[in-house]
């Protein structure tokens, strides 16, 4: 067996075995610990939504009391549940509570998570009040409009008594009602099973996408992912497993009341993940465990042993000492702490300090000159994409803009322009700072809405759609300001770029079934070839912020081309390379326009680039489309040399970018 | 009572717990305005306020209703004491939880805000004791109507109404000309728009954030003072509700503006006294948080701001 091996059988074994040695040796910490997991099992569902998505979710504990109410109400007989009573009923009641949970977070996320991640804490931490509010004061209600009592004295939750009793879980033969083994049992089966399905939901299409969101909102959009949805999940799944600890501790409890959901649990499960790190199931399992021991041990340890040594030197301060009350301002001092100090948690991945120069373009110490691309190392299965544009009428233009006009407040950044990218052609975009280039970009990805005009990709309107949606339909895009997913790896990055082009749903990315593994497995290996082919096949582990400049770029690219695009739109895809490496770039597009019929839209700053590789130009000013032609046309175009440089000659305007 | 009777004096309730609410509301906004941070510990900087007055009546030895000449000498001794301890706080805060993040996410600090709070209370806590301790009765309390007026009717008006007004005005009009026309304000002004900019300008920023939270911090004070003499009660978790409170209304009065946030606080005063009054004092928390989600899903420049686009 090999090491780890032995580790993890050791692991089990312990938890195994655990309880029987409390038992012989008379501790009685079995129902401690158990309470202790339920509270981890809890985090681990806080971490989907934080760790994972980058939602900081203020009222989670919301979560948990819907599950526990969800068990209360629908197996106890304080309101007279028909499902009360039966031995399935707990067994039942689990997924029923589960399911509650799910569609609950749905129903609450749903309008609140276009809201920006400040606010969209705030407003979790307003559901966080609302819920046990309700919950208090829904277990007395009565309606008096003037003296006409529709409603009177209406019992819908139990109210501040809460629910008492629950029923038990029911197992022939296992003494439920009076052993806390089986219940250490129970909830370590369930944690098991959840910890299980977390990993495996981690490392999916749809893990990544959480991540993508979290790292950058935007550019996840603008590469497929649809925030709205993925956070959805977050939310509701997250949800579904506060309301698996919330019916077992419900029916392990007997008895549910309001406090137990208020505010504060939902802070000390933030902090089990924060100090843990976020993101990291076992940094939340660390963190949550070391805060429940030292909830329940040594705070109360301390005090014994302060006051003791109170008595001992006679200090009568000392031996009347609480820590327990120091309780909340040790979590809260926690959180502090960590945030300032390792904001990454104890076990979270610690974040290498980019290195010295690596943004640094011409850094005369980068000896290693960038790939030449090659034709041969094109991945195939992007070949066998490529024909697929162009099955729809090759002489149709790929993108037709009419008119396009955007304004913002009193500026007119877009001034009824017209733009024609033909099948297979390379299209300019030129102009000078602040001309409207990238806020064209932005209206044709879908980021901005055109205040007129009509945008068709190979004849088919993309008014209204979002941008994840025009991804899908075949246009992807990078950044001038190049935005990676900077604490995700080489290879994650380019599989979130296939996202949109991948099918498994939850389910699927939790039990694996043979279709989805072929499916992960295919993706992995195209992200290879992808990675290959854009010269960072090395590279393909390292966290995407450890590149360098010229990788970056490249690797933006290498992201867009995973979305199977048919046209691609590179913002200034040169800025700050070398010449060798705008000499590469430059070839690399050259490349994928012959070699897969890929339509480009190109804004550049460098006149060289643009000049040799454009088919056609349109030259941006004020937002307005001043020309329109050749390389060679553009070049001797009045109004175009004026816009940028007053007068002068076509050597001048290519000098000057050059050295920009 | 008759029905208007409730009603008139509902909305004078309504006034003074808005006042107090626009009072540390204008501390959220401006916070914001300027770091673009809701600071979650700043209720709790309210709440310390009305213990640390206490602590400086105390200490000045007043323990029984001020009179005449005390009125005039003390008590804007210990509203200068008050606000210079809790600006001081606030100043403490933004330097040790917040400053080392500037560059951090913005989730980072607002994390570490909630971890300040909880602290803040603990002290409270330990420092008062878990129980609502009393808030002797230094403001003279006379029924303004009958006693001076000789007017006999159900509604009450006191001197501590005029108080809170009295308080509440000159600090607001202190304030908007402290914020427009000096270059302390100009400062503020310049790095809530652009941090870069101001910077660049010659602007330091970070010693214009730290008037910031000095500014948020003694209007904090004020108003727990302002609370103290008007309730004669304070607990050490009134400070998370007051807070969040006063959160919704920077919100409603859209976040970052000043005379939103003064709005914004009488509004939500207003609203939670007609609620306790006409709904049920049992659903006015519930009341408020469904205004404060609305409103950020559906208005989040507020109801008097202006929409500003995120940069691409």
């Amino acid at each position: 067996m090999t090491g780890p091996g032995v580790r993890a059988a050791a692991l089990v074994a312990a938890l195994l075995a655990y309880p029987f040695v409390d038992k012989a040796l008379g501790f009685q910490t079995v129902h401690a610990v158990s309470d202790g997991m339920i509270y981890v099992l809890l985090a681990l569902g806080l971490n989907i939504v934080v760790g994972y998505a980058g939602l900081l979710d203020l009222g989670y504990a919301a979560f948990f009391a819907i599950g526990a109410y969800a068990m209360g109400l629908l197996n106890s007989p304080v309101l007279g549940s028909p499902l009360y009573g039966y031995a399935w009923s707990f067994w039942l009641c689990i997924w029923l509570a589960a399911a509650v949970s799910a569609l609950l977070g749905v129903v609450i996320g749903a309008p609140t998570l276009r809201v920006r991640g400040d606010y969209l804490a705030i407003i979790t931490l307003g559901f966080g009040e609302i819920i046990p509010v309700a919950i208090r004061n829904l277990g007395d209600i009565t309606v008096d409009i003037g003296g006409w009592r529709p409603i009177e004295r209406l019992n819908l939750t139990g109210g501040e008594n809460g629910v008492n009793p629950i029923g038990r879980p029911y197992l022939p033969g296992v003494p439920f009602e009076t052993d806390p083994v089986p219940w250490y049992f129970l909830i370590l089966i369930i944690g098991a099973a959840s910890l299980w399905s977390m990993n495996r939901l981690r490392d999916s299409r749809l893990g990544r996408a959480w991540m993508a969101i979290r790292e950058d909102e935007t550019a996840a959009d603008c590469t497929g992912v649809n925030p709205i949805s993925t956070k959805l999940l977050a939310f509701a799944l997250g949800a579904s497993f506060s309301g698996f600890a919330g019916s077992v501790y419900a029916a392990k409890l007997q008895a549910i009341t309001p406090g137990a959901f208020e505010f504060q649990v939902s802070i000390m499960l933030l902090c089990m993940v924060v100090l843990g790190g976020a993101g990291s199931l076992k940094g939340v399992i660390l963190g949550g465990m070391l805060i429940t021991v030292f909830d329940r041990v040594v705070l109360t340890q301390t005090t014994f042993m302060v006051r003791a040594a109170g008595r001992a030197a006679g200090v009568a301060a000392l031996t009347t000492a609480d820590l327990t009350l120091w309780r909340w301002f040790f979590f809260g001092l926690g959180l502090v702490l960590v945030m300032l100090l390792r904001p990454e948690g104890l076990a979270g991945r610690r974040v290498r300090p980019v290195a010295v120069g690596a943004d640094d373009a011409d850094d005369p110490m980068v000896l290693e000159p960038p790939p030449a691309p090659r034709a041969e190392a094109i991945p195939r299965w992007l070949r066998d994409r490529a024909p697929r544009g162009a099955a729809t009428d090759p002489r149709a233009p790929i993108l037709d803009v009419r008119g396009v006009v955007k304004q913002f407040g009193g500026v007119v950044a877009l001034n009824e322009v017209d733009l024609l990218v033909p099948h297979g052609a390379i299209i300019g975009l030129i102009g000078p700072n602040g001309a409207g280039k990238t806020t064209f970009f932005n209206v044709v990805t879908g980021l901005i809405r055109p205040d007129g005009g009509r945008i068709m990709l190979a004849g088919a309107s993309l008014a209204g759609l979002r941008p994840n949606a025009i991804v899908a339909l075949g246009v992807a895009r990078t950044f001038q300001s190049i935005r990676l997913f900077p604490q995700m790896t080489v290879l994650e990055n380019v599989l979130v770029g296939e996202h949109c082009r991948l099918a498994a749903t939850v389910a699927g990315a939790v039990l694996r079934p043979p279709a989805v593994r072929a499916e992960e497995s295919r993706a992995r290996a195209r992200a290879h070839e992808l990675l290959a082919f854009t010269g960072l096949g090395d590279k393909a582990d390292e966290l995407a912020r450890n590149l360098p400049y010229g990788d970056q770029r490249r690797l933006e690219i290498g992201r867009a081309l995973a979305t199977e695009p048919r046209l691609l739109l590179l913002d200034e895809p040169t800025a700050g390379m070398n010449p060798r490496e705008t000499e590469a770039l430059t070839e690399l597009i050259g490349l994928l326009r012959r070699e897969l019929s890929l339509s480009v839209l190109l804004i550049e700053h460098d006149m060289e680039v643009v000049m040799g590789i454009s088919d056609r130009i349109t030259v941006l000013d004020y937002g307005t489309r001043i020309a329109e032609g050749t390389p060679a046309e553009i070049q001797r175009h009045p109004k175009v040399i004026e816009a940028y440089l007053g007068t002068g000659g076509e050597q001048d305007l290519a000098a000057r970018d050059r050295s920009r | 009572m008759s029905w208007w009777e409730v009603l008139v004096q509902q909305t004078i309730n309504g006034l003074t717990r808005g006042a107090v609410f626009a009072l540390i509301a204008l501390g959220y906004t401006m916070v914001y305005g300027i770091i673009e941070l809701i600071n979650f510990a700043h209720g709790d900087v309210f709440m310390l306020g009305l213990f640390i007055s206490l602590a400086w009546f105390a200490l000045l030895g007043v323990t029984t209703t001020l009179t005449g000449w005390q009125l005039l000498t003390l008590l804007p001794l210990v509203f200068v004491l008050t606000m210079l301890t809790t600006a001081a706080l606030n100043v403490a805060i933004d330097r040790v939880a917040y400053r080392p993040l500037r560059r951090s996410t913005r989730l980072a600090p607002l994390i570490t805000a909630i971890g300040v709070s909880f602290m803040l209370e603990n002290v409270a806590l330990l420092w008062k004791g878990p129980a609502p301790i009393a808030y002797p009765d230094v403001f003279p309390s006379v029924d303004i109507l009958r006693e001076w007026f000789g007017v006999d009717s159900a509604i009450f008006v006191t001197t501590k109404d005029m108080l809170v007004v009295g308080a509440t005005i000159p600090l607001m009009v202190a304030l908007h000309y402290f914020v427009s026309r000096t270059r302390w304000g100009k400062a503020m002004r310049a790095t809530a728009q652009d941090r870069e900019t101001a910077q660049a300008m010659g602007i330091d920023v970070e010693r214009t954030i730290l008037m910031t939270f000095f500014v948020g911090g003694a209007l904090a004070g004020a108003a727990g003072l302002i609370q103290g003499m008007y309730y004669n009660i304070g607990m050490w978790w009134m400070g998370y509700q007051a807070g969040l409170r006063a959160f919704t209304a920077a919100v409603l009065g859209g976040i970052g503006s000043m005379p939103g946030a003064a709005l914004g606080g009488l509004f939500i005063g207003f609203l939670s006294a007609w609620s306790d009054q006409y709904i049920s004092a049992r659903w006015t928390n519930a009341l408020v948080f469904a205004i404060l989600i609305l409103v950020l899903v559906f208005r989040p420049q507020g109801l008097m701001g202006e929409r500003s686009a995120e940069k691409i």
